[in-house]
């Protein structure tokens, strides 16, 4: 990824699967940390649009399209469903164009991340914790995973600190967030690459 | 497939941490690099 970031790359992933389903395969897969792009509903509207989508199988083929700083198209190729890409080859595309481009380009930034020592409090069968913990999971984020559920000791450090059993909690750099939808802005800010 | 040298369709879709993604905003600033895929759990 540094290097296609290297060459002013965004790279994007797209699939008709749904948000949710991004986040948890992600995290299966040990994060991934670049966007995977839901072109659920309408299904497919992307892929279609870029004569990518198989309406037959109702899913999209395995193709790749490189667009230049300007919008423009600059490769389009397919290695169908079943096949698999070259990575080197296409890292080896975008540089090449960046390398030629003509159209303006900015550095793409590192993100942050989290201050030392953060925490995320997270509890069993607990739809908010899993959301919280696979944001942080994808985005590799610096930060220790406790869940209260089976550590006692964790459940008492929560207590202590926030005088609640209430997870998911994020205590970071001495702020406590204890609402999931702000536990993932403030990760995302701090963790992922930013767009 | 779309041919090169046409210009990309604008597009709008959510990602896995809940950002909106659109083509527009890396005009001038980036390159887009996008990877279509079959579906979420098979393998890659």
């Amino acid at each position: 990824m540094a290097r296609f970031q290297a060459a002013h790359t965004q790279v994007l992933g797209v699939s008709i699967d749904s948000v949710f389903s991004h986040a948890n395969w992600g995290s299966s897969l040990g994060g991934v940390s670049f966007p995977l792009l839901a072109d659920f509903h309408p299904k497919g509207k992307m892929a279609a649009d870029y004569g990518a989508y198989l309406d037959g199988a109702g899913i999209s083929d395995r193709a790749t399209v490189l667009i230049d700083s300007n919008g423009v198209v600059q490769h389009a190729s397919s290695v169908t469903p079943a096949g698999q890409r070259d990575i080197g080859e296409l890292l080896a595309l975008c540089e090449a164009l960046d390398a030629k481009s003509a159209t303006p380009v900015e550095d793409i930034s590192n993100p942050k991340g989290l201050p030392g020592g953060s925490v995320l409090y997270i509890k069993s069968q607990c739809g908010f914790s899993r959301k919280a913990n696979l944001v942080a999971s994808n985005l590799h984020a610096s930060l220790t995973v406790k869940n209260v559920s089976d550590d006692a000791g964790a459940m008492a450090e929560l207590k202590t600190a926030t005088s609640k059993e209430q997870a998911p909690c994020l205590i970071s750099g001495g702020e406590t967030l204890q609402e999931s939808d702000d536990i993932v802005a403030r990760v995302v800010e701090l963790c992922a690459t930013p767009l | 497939m779309i041919s090169v040298g046409s210009p990309a369709p604008e597009f709008a879709l959510d990602d896995q941490f809940g950002r909106r993604v659109t083509l527009s905003q890396f005009r001038g600033k980036r390159h887009v690099l996008v990877l279509y895929y079959p579906l979420d759990w098979t393998p890659t």
